[in-house]
């Protein structure tokens, strides 16, 4: 699903976020990255939605070569992914359903379908019952949750995920990280950017480490003690 | 409260098709392009309606910006009609030298009369010329004291309303070169100055709408940008989604739109009170001229064209803005 070969990227004013990583992630896997901050975890997730571009190397998402897709492609890729950010980015001056429902207006799904989508997932998260509150009433956790139900309406091939708990207490972070790992278990490949090393333990997924950009271990679910 | 049937998770769509690519439902693009810009129209009056006085600020500077270059075509439009109601009502008179006789007065302006641009001749006998003098306050006692008739045969030549004026210069200098003419008194050039003046007016009136047409698409495009800015999260949230940039702008294009149209549609009805306040005055204007001159009322179709190319120009000031503040955001 991602693949990632040889890829660097430096920064304007000469900071190298990555150097030369090379990794891939298989469809439906779940895999952690983690570091110290700066580490270039949030430069990794931005790559693949191409909020940046790469200096070097080439990345491919599901076959495609993200190289190849130009600025007026951006949107038609980005609608096949499914991003979650630690500041969960909701317009405040919609309802939890507006949000929730936005991906699926821009991909141009008929109203009808799109409230029964709109609805299954925020069923999935459980806040079928906020639907038409404004986001600005509920609790951080659940606004990450509105944020996740936004994330997988349009059923995306690769959910990213950045901090997602950055924000939560334990207990909530929990929560939330195992509500990704029911996504990758009805076959979506999960894809989560966390500093969290206690939480990511204890998920026991594959788990890819960066230090000053560069891949220093990756972890195998199966041995994440 | 919560009213909407609960969907079995068996038959939840998020688990029945995992992940599927493409495809996901039937592509509908037109039915879902036509929906987005029902949306946008209505979600960018809902807007606009929801900051009352700021709207209704920058509409009221673009109707007055519209409303001015209409009401100075108004008025020049009727000064014109004017000058031509005056102009229809002037005669050149010629002076013929003293001692002509009426026989002679009479073939020529029997000559006068078969050329084209005349449209009547009449002879004044200097009898006639006396008598009118006479009525004029002042004169009568000073005529007396004179023993012969002084005054030379006048001809009044009438020329054709739609005579040119080359044609009129013609005839003036033609008669002039008549043998026993003495002088010619044409009003002529004074009509020429005001249709001189009228041009510059003409020239200028379309000089203040396109500066002015341009000051309307600077508002628009103001005011645009400072809503754009203000929604720069909403803006970066939407394309982090996947809106296109078409999506994003189509919101800001339909208030472009909106302030046009209703901007349009109050410089019009400005307009129309210019019309009402100047209706008395002209009316009574015409009482001392012709008898029969009212104002001109802009026609019905410029009136109708104003909201509309006022909506064209708020959606081309909110385009230019948009594009240039999107490519800045992306």
């Amino acid at each position: 699903m991602i693949r990632f070969d040889q890829v660097s990227k430096r920064y304007e004013g000469g900071h190298e976020a990555l150097s030369q990583l090379s990794f891939e992630v298989g469809a439906g896997e779940m895999a952690f990255v983690t570091g110290h901050s700066g580490a270039g975890k949030s430069t990794l997730l931005k790559l693949l939605g191409l909020i940046e571009r790469p200096s070097h190397g080439v990345i491919t998402l599901d076959g495609q070569n993200l190289a190849k897709v130009g600025r007026a492609g951006i949107p038609k890729l980005r609608r096949r992914l499914g991003m979650v950010f630690q500041d969960h980015r909701l317009l405040m001056d919609r309802t939890v359903f507006a949000n929730v429902e936005l991906p699926l207006m821009i991909g141009g799904m008929a109203p009808v379908e799109r409230a029964r989508r709109v609805r299954a997932a925020l069923e999935k998260v459980g806040l079928l019952a906020y639907e038409r509150q404004l986001p600005a009433t509920l609790s951080a956790g659940e606004q990450q949750r509105v944020g996740i139900a936004r994330a997988i309406v349009a059923k995306p091939m690769l959910l990213i995920a950045d901090e997602p708990t950055g924000n939560l207490d334990p207990s909530l972070a929990v929560e939330i990280m195992d509500l990704f790992a029911e996504f990758q278990a009805i076959g979506t490949t999960v894809l989560i950017a966390s500093h969290d090393l206690p939480l990511i333990k204890r998920m026991r997924k594959r788990v890819v480490v960066l230090d000053h950009g560069r891949l220093v271990a990756d972890v195998a679910a199966q041995e994440v003690l | 409260m919560n009213t909407q049937p609960e969907i079995p998770l068996n038959e939840s769509p998020l688990l029945s098709e995992p992940h599927s690519r493409g495809g996901r439902h039937r592509p509908r693009p037109v039915a879902s392009w036509r929906e987005h810009h029902g949306w946008s129209a209505a979600a960018s009056l809902r807007r606009l309606m929801s900051r009352p006085v700021g709207t209704l600020l920058t509409v009221a500077v673009m109707a007055i910006a519209l409303a001015l270059p209409l009401t100075f075509y108004l008025l020049l439009g009727n000064v014109q009609k004017m000058g031509e109601a005056m102009g229809q009502n002037q005669t050149i008179s010629v002076f013929l030298q003293p001692g002509q006789s009426a026989a002679s007065a009479h073939l020529m302006a029997k000559q006068l009369r078969e050329r084209p641009e005349v449209s009547a001749v009449a002879v004044k006998t200097p009898e006639q010329g006396m008598d009118e003098l006479a009525k004029m306050q002042g004169f009568s006692g000073a005529l007396h004291t004179l023993d012969s008739n002084p005054l030379p045969y006048v001809l009044e030549v009438q020329p054709k309303a739609d005579a040119s004026a080359d044609s009129v210069d013609r005839l003036v200098s033609d008669m002039h070169g008549l043998s026993g003419v003495d002088q010619v008194q044409d009003a002529g050039t004074w009509r020429q100055r005001l249709e001189a003046l009228l041009g510059v007016g003409q020239r200028a009136v379309l000089i203040l709408a396109a500066l002015l047409a341009l000051a309307v698409l600077l508002v628009v495009g103001n005011t645009v940008r400072v809503d754009i800015a203000s929604r720069s999260e909403e803006i970066g949230v939407l394309m982090l989604v996947g809106a296109s940039r078409a999506f994003v702008r189509r919101p800001y294009l339909y208030a472009g739109i909106w302030y046009g149209l209703f901007s349009g549609v109050l410089a019009a009805g400005f307009a129309v009170l210019v019309e009402l306040a100047l209706a008395d005055p002209v009316a009574r204007l015409g009482q001392v001229y012709a008898g029969k001159l009212h104002i001109d009322v802009l026609p019905l179709w410029l009136l109708g064209a104003v909201p509309v190319a006022a909506a064209v120009l708020g959606w081309l000031g909110a385009r230019l803005v948009s594009a240039w503040q999107l490519r800045k955001a992306a």
